[in-house]
This record gives structure tokens, sequence and C-alpha cells, in this order.
């Protein structure tokens, strides 16, 4: 028991300028509802949290893994739908809800991951992408999900922490940072686990880590499975930060591809990558696109995405993290 | 005691017959060489007993127990361990993490896992490099690399697929001491293929000879090199006939 809480909470494996880093990033989380008084710019600190603790989830797979998972945002929708549906049929409380959606997300994740990792690189990429396509359609089409209208949350008329629904965006700060913290400190532990080793070893070279007692294929369906359900806590906060959720928004393709690239940005199969990611690529979406938004030149800030996305695959396939680990081996 | 049998092995590729009738026996504790031309079937043969491939007929059998067609996890952790021809290491975990990887097949536990690892880069002198990236790293060092991480699941048999190929001699002669010591050690049994004569002469007690597939020879080393049937193999008719 003492073991594991110190897998969980220990940083201390990792060198003293990361620990002091994420201290500090803590410390400026904390402190940024009471120093930035916008709406606009606390909106883009919790899009952020909520893209780093996306990212976080699908470094699992497609960053220790190594198997590109375009389809991520299935996972975020169940979340979403399992939130929504429960509470306005049932009047659920929303941590009823989550650990439903997360094992919604799982068992889903589990059932196809079967046959798709009978398909290997580039073909398997294709599969999760064509998956995640068909639930984003099943959902426009069926009647019982809303179809393409969507789930609208009825308002509470207190603000409670039963439903998760308040007035004030400083709420949804800690909200999401909570989330946020649980889902690193779970990845703090998994990159440490046997099966996190397994999973690296599996990425590096399948014929090495079957040579070396790995069942390769049950350590993908386990990884795969994981991530699923940690997408889905996303997706449950999605439905009462939002408080609509449709298939459009909840589940598109490109949310897949922005969750898998700020991970690839950042650094995939590193802690830290997701959140570097997240910190580049969301900011520049919403400040960059509304500021080229507002100059009638829309489409510049996909261009300069494409850019940032062409550069990292060609020069650093590790990611702004790489970048950073070399600069430091350099030094020393 | 017998640790490993080979009965009647064929191994087809579509029409090609990479092992045709392939019979051996591996005593515990004992060294067994193998050795042949490019193309013989050595590496397939290999492949077949690790679990890469199934063997088209024949069986394995490892400690009495049957393995043929296994696939290549469990038979790591039945206790049959190996090494790659050319270079398969790890690329992106450090050194240490690599052989932790191979002790994890016999422990949930990191902290025995990473005991076991360094109690294995002392032994093959990896010590220093533990925080290094394999591929920032020579050659020989990337063997022995290899050879630590098979080591750390705690094999009975350890298969080598070429270790010494691409070494200088100098480097040649510490591998095979670094073999021969944990072989005591570990009170291995080993199996290996090599190319390089004298080292795989000077280890083994008993050779194979493959050739096209086939079984074509078996005994001392010394005295399986003067047979005709492997001279000719190796150097065509005219040599052997002389």
């Amino acid at each position: 028991m003492g073991r594991l809480l110190k897998d969980i909470f220990s940083f201390e494996d990792r060198p003293r300028f990361e620990r002091i880093g994420f201290l500090i990033f803590i410390l400026i989380v904390l402190v940024f509802p009471w120093i930035i008084k916008s709406a606009y710019g606390r909106a883009v600190m919790i899009k952020f949290l909520l893209f780093a603790l996306f990212g976080l989830g699908w470094n699992l797979i497609g960053g220790y893994g190594g198997q590109v998972d375009l389809g991520q945002a299935k996972n975020v929708g169940f979340g979403a739908y399992a939130t929504g549906l429960m509470m306005l049929w049932w009047n659920v409380p929303f941590w009823v809800t989550v650990p439903v959606g997360m094992i919604i997300a799982a068992a889903e994740s589990f059932g196809v991951a079967y046959p798709m990792f009978r398909l290997k690189g580039h073909y398997f990429a294709i599969a999760t992408l064509c998956v995640a396509l068909v639930w984003k359609e099943l959902f426009v089409f069926w009647d019982w999900t809303g179809g393409a209208r969507g789930v609208e949350i009825p308002i509470r008329p207190t603000p409670n922490f039963t439903y998760m629904q308040f007035g004030s965006p400083i709420y949804y700060h800690y909200f999401i940072f909570f989330l946020f913290m649980t889902q690193l400190l779970f990845m703090n532990w998994f990159r440490k686990s046997k099966l996190g080793y397994e999973c690296q070893a599996v990425r590096d070279n399948e014929d090495v880590a079957a040579s070396l007692g790995i069942n390769v294929y049950r350590t993908k369906v386990i990884a795969y499975t994981i991530t699923g359900g940690l997408g889905g806590v996303g997706g449950s906060f999605m439905t009462v930060y939002y408080l609509y959720i449709d298939p459009d928004f909840v589940m598109p393709l490109d949310l897949s591809i922005l969750i898998a690239m700020t991970v690839m940005v950042g650094g995939a199969g590193s802690i830290w990558g997701p959140v570097i990611g997240a910190a580049l690529l969301i900011p520049l979406d919403m400040y960059l696109g509304a500021w080229l938004g507002a100059q009638k030149r829309l489409g510049i800030d996909f261009m300069i995405y494409a850019v940032i996305m062409m550069f990292i695959a060609a020069r650093e396939p590790k990611g702004i993290w790489g970048i950073i680990e070399r600069m430091r081996k350099k030094r020393a | 005691m017998r640790l490993l049998e080979v009965k009647h092995l064929f191994k087809e590729f579509g029409g090609v017959v990479a092992n045709s009738d392939i019979s051996l026996e591996v005593e515990e504790g004992m060294t067994m060489g193998l050795i042949g031309p490019n193309g013989a079937g050595k590496t397939t043969l290999f492949n077949c007993i690790a679990g890469y491939y199934r063997p088209t007929r024949g069986k394995i059998l490892f400690d009495g127990k049957d393995i043929t067609g296994w696939p290549s996890h469990q038979v790591a952790r039945i206790g049959i361990a190996r090494t790659f021809q050319g270079m398969k290491t790890l690329p992106n975990m450090t050194v240490e993490e690599n052989v932790m990887v191979g002790a994890f097949c016999r422990t949930k536990n990191r902290e025995v896992a990473r005991g076991e690892a360094q109690e294995i880069m002392e032994l093959l002198n990896l010590r220093e490099k533990a925080q290094s990236l394999p591929t920032e790293l020579p050659i020989a060092i990337q063997r022995r690399i290899e050879l630590a991480r098979a080591l750390a699941t705690k094999p009975k048999l350890l298969m080598l697929d070429e270790i010494a190929a691409g070494l200088n001699p100098l480097e040649i002669k510490e591998i095979l001491q670094t073999i021969k010591r944990i072989k005591e050690e570990r009170r291995l049994t080993l199996f290996l293929i090599e190319h390089v004569m004298e080292f795989i002469m000077t280890i083994s007690e008993t050779v194979i000879v493959m050739a096209a597939g086939r079984k074509i020879a078996e005994g001392p080393p010394e005295k399986v090199a003067r047979e005709p049937k492997v001279i000719e193999a190796y150097l065509g008719e005219k040599y052997a006939k002389g």
C-alpha cells in the first residue's frame, strides 16, 4: 500500500528542474483565476486543462504504447453521453455518471480492440478512425440519444456539487484541474508500473518484447482499454461545463486528431508531453484563431498548425519535450 | 538430463523447405553449437524453437513438456531466452530499463526488477552505462545489453544467434569470456549459432552442422571440422575430396 501511494505521488526519479517546473506550473494554475479576470482568458485556461487531460489519457496507448489511435473522440463521446443522458433521464449525480461513462468507454474499447489489433501501424490507425466515425454516425442516427439535436442538460436553480453546476467559471477551473491532476497522478503510477514498461517494450520492438515473455497482443488490448476509460472523464466534464452536447461537438474526427496532435507536438511517451502540447496548441487556437478570424483571415491559423505539425514530424519525432531533453543533455 | 529435444522438425515456407527433418537433443548444462553456411536454416530452427514460427511438422520438447507451436512469450516464460541476429534493442528505453523489461518476466514488483537488473548489469559490466540509450553505444556494448536482457528473464536455456558477428578479435575474446562466466554463475545451458569459427569451436562441447535445411553432421568440434561432408558444404566438393 505504501509503495503504491509512493508510486502515485512521487516524482523523485525525475530530475530536479522538472520537479521545480511542475511545482511552478501547479502554483500558476492555482492562482490563475485570481489574477486573470477576463472570461475569455479563463475559458482558454479551462480548455487547455481539458485537452491536457485528454492528452494524458491518449498518451498511454499513443505515446507509451506507440499505437497511433485516431479515434479517442468516441470515448469522449461515451463519457459525455453517459453523464448527459443519465442526468437527463434519472437525475443521477455527476460523480456516479463518471465511472459509468468510463466503464462504458473501456468496455467498448475492449470489444473493438480484439479485432483491431490484428492490424498494425497505419492500418490500425485507419481502423480506429473508422470505428470512431461509425459511433458518431450512430449517435446522430439514434433517437434515444437525442440524435443530431443532442442533449441539453437541465439547469439547476442553485449551484451544487452533486450535478457540478456553478455560476462562476472559477469552480470549473478547479474542478477540471482536479480531474487533470488525478489523471496525471495515474499516469505517474502507470509509467513506473510493469504494464508501463511492457507497453514501452512493445512500442520499441514487438519481437524483443515477446522474447522477454510479454504477451504483445494482450498488452495492446489492455492499454487500449484503459485509454478508452480515461477518455470518458473529459467527456463527462464537457457535459456539465457546456451544458449541451451533440455528436458533432463531443465526438468529431477533429477532436480525435487534435488530441493525438497535442501529444505528438508536446512529446509522446513522456509524462509532460501532453501538458506542453496542450499549452502550446490550445492558446494558439483560441487566440490566434480568434484574432485572425476578426481580421477576416480565416484559415491562416490552420496553416500555422499544419506547419508546426510538419516541422515536428520531420525534425523532432519526440516533440517539444524531445527538444528540451536534448538541450539538457548537451549542457550536461 | 535432457533439456531440449527437437524431433523430426520440418519448416516450409510455401514451396521452400527451410528445415527438413531436424532432430537434436541438448543436455542440461552443456554448450551446443550450430553452424552452417548462409541460408542453411539455422535461424529458422531457432525461430521455431523460440515460438516465432510454427513448425510445419515435428515436435519440440523442453524440460519434458511439449512446447511445439507455443507463442514466443510463453516460450520465454517457461525458460528459453534468446538474442537476435543483428541488433534488436529497445531504442527509446535506457540500458537499465531494457534489462528491467527482461526482469519483469519473473516479477510484478518494480524494485525487485530493478535489483535484478542491477545485479545483471554488474555481472556484464554495464553499470556505468545504465542511464544511456542503447543506440548511443558501440556494437560490442549493445550485444552485452541484449545478453543482459535475455539473462534477466532467468532462463534455463539461452539461445544466442550470432552474438559475435561484427565484433573485432579483442571484443570476440571478451564476449567469449563473458559468456563462459555467466554460464557458470547462472548454471545455463547454451545453444548458439555462430559464424566466427574460433568462437564456436572453443566454447561448444558438441557442434551441429546444417546445410540446405538439413542436419549433416553432429559431434565434438574437432571431429566435425574434419568431416568431408562439412568441408564440402562450406568449400565445395573439390576441397572435400582432396
